[in-house]
Order: structure tokens, then sequence, then C-alpha cells
């Protein structure tokens, strides 16, 4: 410490001893995943990608420090121009622990544990449960939402914070939840006014957030 | 409440259950929150005892953690003390009830007390009467009106003539009750609209628009819209859903004067006028329009006079229609002298008719509803909607202003799709006077920005504050059970509580303390105060009490030691001195034979620079047994909760106010050469309330 050059500190040092979150501390654990990154994403140094599965970060979307990215479950797609923010879990266990496997859809085909359209936004401690949940374009997941394994929400949709998607449930497009899980449809006519907003906003996240994607391939 | 927003959240014993049911979901408390027990669980056919609980499962809900608590009772819920005195033999059931409130104690069980009790923070204090007053008692005034939205102030004038809403832009969603915002909305004019004829005289098309921002409707779903940003409420009331304009009242009578000028200058509407269609479809407030015109008009027909209510004869001729007929005979008597004339006027109103046609204010019932059954029936079909979500609910139609756009029968809204935007309702600041001197207890400030108050006597500063802790002294209490939840208290079994009295003013107070020696209700607990008369420091400053301190320890530790407290006033230097703790080397302390370490009867546990805690002791009652026996049912809700009526009396000595108008008075009356001092002295009861008592016996 009293070397004359000063030395950069990485965020993620042992010796960073000031924690004000009551919060439990957030670490790396288990394995690294592959992953499929496009070259204009970003991801935060502090992101947590774990799990045996591929994740797969598409262009220009943005992960936030300290959100998870768990494939335990399956493969995680997070689609272009999606926003992820701190403390959001794409691919969580459910409340008893479990990490579901989707079932296969049609085709036959594994459906991965979470998929993100275009234009999502997942919100501060969102939980997006995995086994086959699919989040369709332009949905804003609000925060501290918990989505549940398998559920198929449409495409703008607005969940409100604290609220509940059951396992399975499917949800039709343009679906406000509101209040103590009050449905409405939402008739502003607004999706494309809000994908450009996204857009502006990724703008600015990228020079705000500085992208290590390195780190995890 | 008073500005300190630090009220804790009351809900003294309450399950969470109720908790959900009876507060207002702020956590604010009111009276009558403990609420009586339920008459269905009071079935005497009702022959059910409760199951025997073993050890695993004393409670079958789960149980909120039990913050003991305080409350104290009004003195205003007591009876009118004159009534106390007059021996009325028909006011006996109230006479007794009176003898009642003197004999027995204040039983904190009672449906009634439950009203009259209030923890410390709701309770102000009267310095004229020297008197609590709580929320009940205290008369209100309001200081000033303002919008919660926007915190413009609104003079009083304006609420009696515009009402009691805002009127600028503060709306709230009529789906979710949430603020509304102005949004600017670009619609791109349509090239193919512009050059047709019918373009100016469209329905609005302004380029403003409300939106929630949670529920994310917005007031193009009502097909409104609006030009400027500012003043929305003037611009709503001029608009229909759906963007068709609405008249208000001044601009009918405009319209009414402009068709009557044509009318008689045309000279055949009249004739036209007689052959309208009578099915034309009006809304409620046209037809209340027209018709009052109507009615207007053949009043002032039928008198002779041209103008309705313009000159003072024309309102005497309307009074003789309406009037009652005590008012046309008193009428009649100053005029008795054309008694001829007043028959003749009285027999003129048989001109009058009723309505004829809808322009007359005519609407002939449609009593066929099978329209808006078939609306209803087919509404998932036609629109595609889901019915249900579509429905408005009770709570978002109770919001809504009367829409008087509706047909006046089957026409009112019942969907969400018709739901207007609400105006905020005005919020007040009041203050509060004292019922008896009129003496004002509370004012806020009248700017509506800031929160403080002018003047804000809270019995916080008055009264001592009581907290209460369990006393657990590692040697000398027993073991409780093992797997007793947290904050109970085990039947049967002698428990100990510490009682914290905190003096507020700046005299010392001397406090007495009673409490009947078994708890009233269905479980009655021994209660024991050890120590029921003690005295308070006063509260003065930090500083002083250091001073006095570094005084006490400079002239010898070891007489600070030595100086037991010997009875309930130990006097002496400010600093912690508790009875009973073990003090080494003290050479035959005058009382701790036998018990060293417990608390004693008649001396204080413990005393600080304004505080003092007592000690009392309580023998719970069994709850299983009792309940069993005595056969009045399981046990109910809240029915374990341990409470405790104490009677406290607090007497100080405050300086007597100055007599201004004769300043030599007061030297006068005897001579009272120390200050003045006059002996105050307050009595009130209060409950407190310990814990759970478990239901292991």
């Amino acid at each position: 410490m009293s070397s004359a050059t000063p030395s950069p500190v990485p965020s993620s040092a042992h010796g960073h001893h000031k924690r004000h979150s009551i919060l439990p501390a957030v670490s790396q654990s288990g394995p690294k995943p592959p992953v499929q990154f496009s070259s204009s994403c970003t991801i935060a140094d502090s992101a947590l990608l774990t799990g045996p599965h591929t994740i797969i970060v598409s262009t220009e979307s943005v992960i936030h420090p300290r959100a998870r990215l768990e494939s335990l479950g399956g493969r995680v797609t997070v689609g272009r121009r999606c926003i992820v923010h701190e403390r959001a879990c794409l691919g969580a266990a459910d409340l008893q622990g479990r990490y579901h496997k989707g079932s296969p859809d049609k085709e036959g085909r594994s459906m991965g544990a979470v998929t993100l359209g275009d234009y999502v936004t997942v919100e501060v401690g969102a939980q997006v449960e995995s086994g086959g949940t699919v989040i369709g374009e332009g949905t804003t997941v609000g925060i501290g939402t918990r989505v549940g394994a398998g559920a198929i929400v449409g495409k703008h949709c607005t969940l409100t914070a604290n609220s509940t998607v059951a396992a399975g449930e499917v949800i039709p497009d343009y679906t406000v939840i509101y209040s103590n899980g009050l449905r409405r449809i939402d008739r502003r006519g607004v999706s494309d006014l809000k994908n450009k907003a996204q857009a502006r906003q990724i703008d600015v996240l990228r020079r705000m957030i500085p992208s290590n994607p390195g780190k995890f391939q | 409440m008073f500005g300190n927003n630090r009220l804790p959240a009351f809900h003294p014993g309450l399950t969470q259950s109720r908790i959900r049911d009876t507060t207002t979901g702020s956590g604010l408390w009111f009276p009558g929150l403990r609420s009586p027990p339920l008459p269905s669980e009071s079935d005497p056919a009702n022959d059910q005892l409760p199951l025997p609980i073993t050890q695993e499962d004393l409670y079958d809900t789960p149980m909120a953690p039990f913050n003991p608590y305080t409350y104290i009772r009004c003195p205003c819920s007591e009876l009118n003390p004159y009534t106390k005195r007059t021996p009325d033999v028909t006011a006996q059931g109230l006479s007794r009830a009176a003898q009642d409130d003197d004999d027995h104690t204040f039983d904190p069980r009672a449906a009634r007390s439950n009203y009259s009790l209030y923890p410390l923070e709701y309770l102000s204090f009267c310095e004229d009467c020297h008197q609590i007053r709580c929320p009940r008692c205290v008369a209100e005034e309001i200081v000033c009106y303002y919008c919660p939205n926007c915190l413009f102030e609104v003079p009083s004038s304006n609420i009696r003539s515009e009402g009691s809403r805002c009127t600028r832009s503060c709306f709230q969603c009529p789906i979710c009750i949430g603020p509304l915002a102005v949004n600017h909305v670009e619609t791109p004019p349509d090239p193919n609209q512009l050059l047709s004829p019918d373009h100016a005289s469209s329905s609005h098309l302004g380029s403003y628009i409300l939106s929630c921002s949670y529920c994310n409707w917005s007031s193009t779903e009502i097909g409104i819209k609006f030009d400027k940003p500012n003043s929305i409420h003037m611009q709503l009331a001029k608009l229909r859903n759906g963007g068709e304009t609405r008249l208000t009242a001044k601009e009918r009578k405009e319209r009414r004067k402009e068709q009557a000028s044509q009318g008689g200058g045309g000279g055949g509407s009249s004739a036209g006028q007689g052959e309208e269609d009578l099915d034309t479809l009006l809304d409620m407030e046209t037809q209340f329009a027209n018709l009052k015109s109507f009615y207007q008009n053949q009043l002032s027909d039928a008198n002779g006079t041209g103008k309705v209510g313009g000159d003072p004869s024309a309102a005497l001729g309307n009074l003789g229609f309406d009037a009652p007929a005590s008012l046309s005979r008193i009428m009649s008597l100053y005029t008795g002298s054309s008694s001829l004339h007043d028959k003749k006027s009285k027999s003129r109103p048989g001109t009058m008719r009723e309505a004829l046609a809808p322009s007359e204010g005519l609407q002939l019932a449609s009593l066929d509803e099978s329209s808006a059954i078939t609306a209803l029936q087919d509404f998932e079909s036609t629109t595609g909607l889901d019915a249900y979500s579509s429905t408005a609910s009770t709570t978002q139609l109770q919001s809504q202003a009367p829409y008087l756009g509706a047909s006046p029968l089957h026409g009112l809204t019942r969907f969400t799709s018709s739901l207007r935007p609400i105006p905020y309702l005005l919020r007040t600041k009041r203050s509060k006077r004292c019922p008896q001197c009129r003496h004002i207890i509370s004012k806020p400030e009248s700017k509506v920005t800031t929160t403080r108050f002018r003047i804000r006597l809270i019995a916080g500063n008055y009264i001592p504050t009581i907290t209460i802790k369990q006393l657990i002294i590692p040697g000398l209490t027993p073991p409780s059970m093992p797997n007793l939840p947290p904050d109970t208290i085990e039947p049967l079994k002698p428990a100990q509580f510490v009682l914290t009295f905190k003096n507020p003013i700046f005299e010392s107070v001397r406090v007495t303390l009673a409490t009947p020696a078994t708890t009233p209700g269905r479980f009655p607990a021994k209660v024991t105060i050890l120590c029921p008369q003690f005295e308070i420091d006063s509260n003065t400053d930090v500083w002083e009490e250091a001073l006095k301190d570094n005084n006490a320890t400079s002239s010898s530790s070891q007489s600070q030691n030595l100086s037991s407290s010997t009875g309930p006033e130990g006097s002496g230097p400010g600093g912690r001195k508790r009875a009973g703790t073990l003090r080494p080397g003290t050479a035959g302390g005058a009382s701790l034979a036998g018990e060293e370490l417990g608390p004693e009867v008649g001396k204080v546990w413990e005393r600080g620079r304004n505080w003092t805690s007592i000690v009392i002791e309580v023998i719970p009652a069994s709850l299983v047994q009792t309940a069993k026996r005595d056969g009045r049912g399981p046990i109910k809700e809240d029915e374990d909760v341990l409470e405790i009526p104490m009677f406290v009396r607090i007497e100080w000595e405050a300086e007597a106010p100055e007599d201004e108008i004769m300043p030599g008075l007061s030297s006068a009356k005897g001579g009272n050469k120390d200050g003045g001092k006059e002996k105050r002295e307050l009595a009130y009861w209060c409950v407190l309330g310990l814990g759970r008592v478990a239901r292991t016996l």
C-alpha cells in the first residue's frame, strides 16, 4: 500500500471490505458455462454466469453487474437489445430450490431454461425461473417479479413490481399485470416508442458499464 | 399525526389475519381496533372443549411477535361528572354505571373501553386545563385546503363554489387510482383529411393525453385528448367519452337564448317543435336542463311577468306555488285587506301545463332493456375482451363522478372502458382546540409545503412515558420451558417486568401507582407492584448531570457506594443507582440480607437522570384449565393477552403564573417568596399489555 505508483484495484478483489447491502454477498460459484456472446453486447465484470448449458447473449444487450444467468436447467437465451438489471436472475430455481428442465416443444427440440425475446427489460431483483420460460418481445419484467417455470409471457407485456406469474401460465400479448394479480390489456399502442427508448437507454448504458466478455469466454 | 411520524404499528395482541381486516392498510391505528369477541364463537350450544394442546403445537395460527404496549385512557370517556351526583331514579342505569366507574376498576376488555384507549403518541395535552385530550374529544378547525398532488392551496371560497376537488390538472387513474401524468402525443396529420370540408367539425384532435404509469391506462382508451397541457379539469368538463363536446350550464343558456331569439324572429318554429320526434334520446343533463327552463318559463308566464326571478314581485309570485301553505297564510295576513285579490292570484296557476316534447324535457320511458341485456351477454363475442376484467368493480364505480351524459334509464356505465379520470380530493390542514377552555392545542403552519407546527402540545411532553421489558436475572429467574415461543409468559409462575417511567418535564414528579390485585377478565392474573410510590427526577440537561456527577465523584467515591437507597425516594446526586445490586465490599448493606440480587418491595429498581424503573410481578392464570372449567367456549382471539389496568397519579410542583394585571398581588398572597410554587396533580388510567400467556397449562 505504500508503493508510489497507484495500482488499480479490481472490484472483485478480496481486500474489498466495505459492504453496505444487507442482502447476502454475491459471488461466482459453480461451473463456467459455454457462452455465445455477440460482439456488441455489454457484460459487466461482476455478472454471474453459471451452469453447464450454453448462455447466449445477442446483439447490443446489456447485462448489469451482479446479474445472474444460471443455465442449470437448460440453455439461457437473451435476445437483442435486452437489459438485465442487477440481482435479476434468469434461470432461477423455484421457491423449493429445484431447477426445472423445460419439456420439449412441438418439434421435439429442447425449450431451454429461459428465452428472452428482443427488447426485453428484466428489472432489479426479478427472478425468471428455468424450465422453458419464454418472455416475449418488448416485455418489461418488473422489479422483484417472479415468473414461474414454463410460463409463456406474450409480447409487449408489463409485469409491474412484485407481481407473480404462476408456473406454466400463458400471458397474452399486451397484458399488464398490476396490483394483486389483476390483469388488463394495454391499448396505448406505444410499442415502437418503447423500443426506441430502449435503444437510447442501451446507448447510455454501454458507455457507463465497463464490459468484460472475455472473462466468461 | 403530530409531525412525529414515528408512530409504531398498533396491533396490540392481534393476529395477522385481523390486522389485514381492520387496518386501513397503512398500518395506522385507530380506536376500536381491538375487536370485541365474535358472536359466533360464544355460542352456548357449542360445547366443544379445546383440544388437548401438545407442546409442539401451542398455537394454531402463526403468531406475530408481541410488543408490550401502553395505552392511556382519556378522561373524556368518563361520564359527565354531574350525572354522578344527581340521584336520578329514571337514570338509574346511568348512575349505577357512574358508580361502577368510581368503585370498580377500569376494565380494558370492556367493549366501550376499546374506544377510549390511545397510545401516548396520539394524545395531546391542554396547558390551561392541565388535562389529557384525545382525538375524540378535541375540536378540529380547518386551517387550509390543498391538493395532495400539486400542493396548491385552494382558498375556502373556491371550495364552496367549485367543490372539494382539484380543478387544475391533477387526476387519478380510474382503474388503479394511481396519479395520472400529462403526456404529449404526436399525431401525424392525415393528408387525406386536410382538404375535406368536414375536417374543421371533426372531434377534437388534441395532442395531450393523461396516462397512468402503473397500469398503463391512458385517456385515449375513452377517446379523450387535450389541446393544452394545463387546466385539464376545464377541458375535461367539456368533453365526453369519445371526444364529443359537452355543454356546460352557461353554454346551454346562451344556446337557448339564441334559439329563443331565432324562434321569435322565425315565427314558424313553434309549429315545427310540435312535430318534434318524441323518441329522441336525451341524456340526463340535457333533459334536466330542458325541464328546468321549461318550468321556469311556465311559472313566469303564469304570473304574467316577463322575467323569471328578476324582480322581487316575480319572486313572490314563485313563492305562491311551492311555498308551504303556512307561509302564504302569513303573507295573506299582511295583505289581508284585499282578500278577493289574493283568491284571484291563487287561482291563476291553472294555466301551467306539463312538458310535451323532448326539447321541453319530456323523455318517454323505454322499459325495453333487451339492448342492454344483449350488450352484457354477448360482450365477449362482440368485443373479444374478457368480460370479467372489463366490468368495472364497485370501488371503481364509487369513485366516479355521476356520469350525466348517460340516458336517464339503463344508460349507466358498467364497463371499465367508460371510466373517466377522477380529480383529486382536496385535503385539509387542521388545528385542534381543547373543547373546554378553547385553548389551541395544535396548529400547523398555513403554508402547505411546510410540515411544521406553530403550536404543538402533545402529551408526550407532559406525561411520563412507560416502557415495559421482561426482567430476567441470570441467576435468580427460574428457567422457562424450552419450547416456549418468544414474548410469552408462563402461566401460574411469577414473572417480573421492569417498567421504566421517563419524565419529560423540568420538574421532578412523584408517581403513585395502583392496580387491582387481580386483572379483570376471563383469565385473572395476580399483579403486585413492588414499588407503588416513587419519584422521578426532572428532565434536566445532560450537561447538568455530568457536572453533578463530577462533583459527586470528587467528594468521595466510597461514600456514593455506601449510601444505599433506603426508601422509595432514593435521594443523592444523579447517576444510576440500583437497589438490590450486589455491591462488593459493602459493610452491612442495610436491606441486603437474603435476596441480594432480586428486586425488593418498596424500592425502585433503577434510577437515572430523568427516569426511574420499578418492578412489577405478575402470576398469570392458566388458560387451558380455566377455559375447560368455566364453560365459556374456547379461548378467543386476544383473550390470552395479559393486560393490566393501572391507575397513575402524578404530582409535581409548577411555577404559578404571575398575575399580570396586578403585579403586586402575588406578593400579597401570603408572601410566597419561594417562586410561587403551585402543586399540581394529574391522574389517569392506563393499560399495560405485557405479553401473551402460553397455553401450556
